[in-house]
């Protein structure tokens, strides 16, 4: 059965830290709850989370659903959001399965993107690896003031934009996130062995006459 | 704090609502009444008069038409029927009667339910007919058993050949809008305030996903006024009631298999294999696009083996349906079944069910597979003991009777009903409650079965010239025959022994 991979990549730079850190995490695990009552979702979807700081890094691998667990973010650093994009390319390029003649591949995979800040380092390196892989949809969101919508717009046509970053904004974001998900995975022999002969009951009579 | 508000109905009831949306669909926001024995479901964006004219049609007179006659109360099992409309706020709304708490899980997720956490919320059909959710996520006592799901199955059959009688069509059956029981057979109908009427009120959605006929994704990226457009209509829920039906039997999609249309476009390759190059995946003479077990989980298992159950484990008359549905109709939708086709298989093989002597079988019951030393297909545990099977027969010209091929099989427990005693008699919504009194009954004594007579009173056992009066009772040996009833109709049955 044809996966869908979903990778959400989450800014874990110190601006991150104290209640928007906090948000994100409640948003997820209710995000995963949202979507482990969901059949199609719960079918379908495998979950990866790539945080980046300092460094871009795969916290958690594609994991089928109803074992995700959520990885315990911290944030503190810079922001390397061209690196969360190389290493988005690197994960897709590993782990979605491509489709060849005799099977199919995974979908697409939706990507998530959420920030609080813009790029330290150099975002069109990471842009250009990502052109060389295929995703499907990747929405962008800006969670609150010093966030840069332009920015995120050469990665992107999706972004949304938050105007702050705190926990009811958050909340609402990975609910939508999950009702995303769950519509992503919506879109998407008479051989009958001939009883041999002796162990077949015969037919019964074609009619039945009978004196009244 | 949120408040109540009120309103008076299109038929002039006052109707009230908690100003919280408790739900939104594709379409509609969801409040519920604040005793929660209705909801009232706003639409989203503005409705023009053809929309009003729809739903006034739909919450009266289409409305009146189905449950003011014969069978009605019946049929308020079978359907979640909008009562009325509402205006507020510049918004249209429908006012449709709260689920039964049958729709609602019960025990939930395995492992009491702290799995998922899904008890007490809506049983969606994608729950129940995908192999791997119930083999891993759902507690099987959620799952019913082959009686149960055959039961589930007639019941949606019986639901969409109503709409169909009445000259609507559904346009949008899916598993988000056929709510499902299986631990009881029962399955409902919702949604129904987007019916389509041919000529007159054109769908407003195209369908969903899995369900789609195969010529309406073909033709989908066609405007909607483009003659070449197919577009939701009774042939196209025919094709959707086959699907959910195969669904709901063999826990598998009947057409998603691993033939690749397209190596390098996830999207065309699906729309390709849901669409002008749709293949069954059991199809007898191509088998390219066969479920390959090398990229089944072991949870999927053993549904998605097609060879270990074929759909032919359905019996003869639910397979030449199949047949007909994937085989023959799948590309000619004027072949397809109809739903009063579908009704009568189903009613038809609910006889033909065996109980599994397995008392750990998860299925619980199988098909009669015809066999004289049947087997249960799910556990493979064979049938131990003698096995009478009454062939029915009507007779259309004094005397001479003649096969119904309608069968009905032999166990403790099982009846006869005046159905199966007069071929006038058909078990549906019109069935009068002495109608649906057994007339008589199965015993096993001795290691002999016997047919004990309740309440027919022309019983004859006709090798022997027996008159079988109320009270009284016959052996069933190979070539019995019994005469249920010499009235017009009545039928007669002929026994074979299978077993042993």
């Amino acid at each position: 059965m044809r996966r869908l991979p979903v990778y959400l990549l989450i800014d874990t730079s110190g601006s991150m830290s104290g209640e928007p850190i906090e948000a994100v995490k409640a948003g997820l695990q209710a995000m995963v709850s949202a979507l482990r009552s969901d059949p199609y979702a719960l079918e379908t979807a495998f979950l990866s989370i790539i945080t980046f700081s300092d460094k871009a890094t795969q916290t958690v691998p594609l994991t089928e659903l109803v074992q995700f667990q959520i990885p315990d973010l911290r944030a503190s650093g810079m922001t390397a959001l061209g690196g969360a994009l190389s290493v988005l390319a690197d994960c897709v390029e590993r782990d979605v399965r491509k489709t060849t003649a005799e099977t199919k591949g995974d979908w697409k995979p939706v990507c998530f993107l959420l920030t609080d800040g813009q790029a330290t380092d150099d975002l069109n390196r990471g842009i250009e690896a990502l052109r060389r892989v295929k995703v499907g949809t990747l929405v962008a969101c800006a969670a609150g003031p010093a966030a840069k919508p332009d920015e995120l717009r050469k990665i992107t046509e999706a972004v949304v934009s938050l105007d702050t970053a705190d926990s009811n904004t958050l909340k609402a974001f990975f609910q939508w996130v999950s009702a995303s998900v769950s519509v992503s995975s919506q879109k998407l022999d008479l051989t009958k062995k001939e009883v041999g002969g002796l162990s077949e009951l015969p037919p019964p009579p074609p009619e039945i006459n009978v004196a009244l | 704090m949120t408040s109540i508000v009120t309103l008076k109905a299109s038929d002039g009831s006052q109707i009230r609502f908690v100003d919280e949306r408790k739900a939104s669909g594709g379409l509609k926001d969801v409040f519920f009444s604040p005793d929660r024995d209705y909801v009232v479901a706003f639409y989203r964006d503005k409705m023009d008069v053809v929309g009003r004219e729809r739903l006034a049609l739909i919450t009266g007179t289409y409305r009146e038409r189905i449950f003011n006659q014969e069978g009605g109360d019946y049929l308020k099992k079978l359907f979640v029927w909008p009562t009325a409309t509402v205006e507020y706020d510049n918004r249209t709304g429908v006012v449709v009667p709260f689920f039964d708490k049958d729709f609602f899980f019960r025990y939930g997720s395995r492992d009491d339910d702290r799995l998922l956490g899904i008890r007490n919320r809506e049983k969606e059909g994608k729950w129940f007919a995908s192999a791997k959710n119930r083999a891993k996520f759902l507690d099987p006592r959620e799952l019913g058993d082959g009686m149960t799901q055959l039961k589930t199955c007639l019941m949606i059959a019986r639901a969409v050949r109503r709409l169909h009688t009445a000259g609507l069509a559904h346009s949008d059956l899916s598993y988000k809008n056929v709510l499902l029981d299986p631990s009881s057979g029962r399955a409902c109908l919702i949604d129904l305030d987007g019916l389509v009427v041919p000529g007159k009120f054109p769908p407003d959605v195209a369908g969903t996903p899995d369900f789609f006929a195969p010529e309406v994704v073909a033709t989908a990226k066609l405007d909607r006024h483009d003659p070449q457009r197919f577009l939701p209509s009774r042939l196209t829920d025919q094709h959707a009631l086959a699907v959910l039906i195969y669904m709901n039997l063999l826990f598998r999609h009947p057409l998603k298999g691993d033939k690749v249309h397209d190596m390098n476009d996830t999207q065309r390759d699906e729309d390709l294999a849901m669409g002008e190059r749709a293949l069954f995946i059991e199809h007898p003479a191509d088998p390219s696009n066969r479920v390959r077990l090398a990229g089944v989980s072991p949870a999927e298992l053993p549904w998605k083996d097609t060879a270990k159950l074929p759909y032919t484990i359905t019996g003869p008359y639910l397979s030449s349906l199949i047949q007909d549905a994937f085989i023959d109709g799948l590309h000619r939708p004027d072949s397809r079944p109809t739903a009063d086709q579908w009704e009568s298989a189903l009613v038809k093989t609910m006889d033909l069910l065996q109980p599994c002597q397995n008392p750990n079988c998860l299925q619980k019951w199988f098909v009669f597979d015809n066999s004289t030393k049947p087997r249960c297909p799910h556990c493979g545990t064979p049938f131990r003991g003698k096995l009478p099977i009454l062939n029915l027969y009507s007779s259309y010209r004094e005397g001479n009777f003649r096969p119904d091929n309608h069968r009905l099989m032999v166990y403790s427990g099982q009846s006869v009903f005046s159905w199966h005693a007069n071929r006038l008699v058909f078990p549906n919504e019109r069935l009068s409650s002495a109608q649906a009194k057994r007339v008589g009954y199965f015993v096993q004594h001795g290691g002999e079965w016997y047919f004990v007579n309740e309440t027919l009173p022309g019983l004859r056992d006709v090798r022997n010239n027996l008159a079988v009066p109320p009270g009284g009772k016959v052996k069933l040996e190979d070539g019995a025959q019994l005469l249920f009833s010499e009235e017009n109709g009545g039928r007669l049955c002929a026994v074979q022994m299978a077993g042993q």
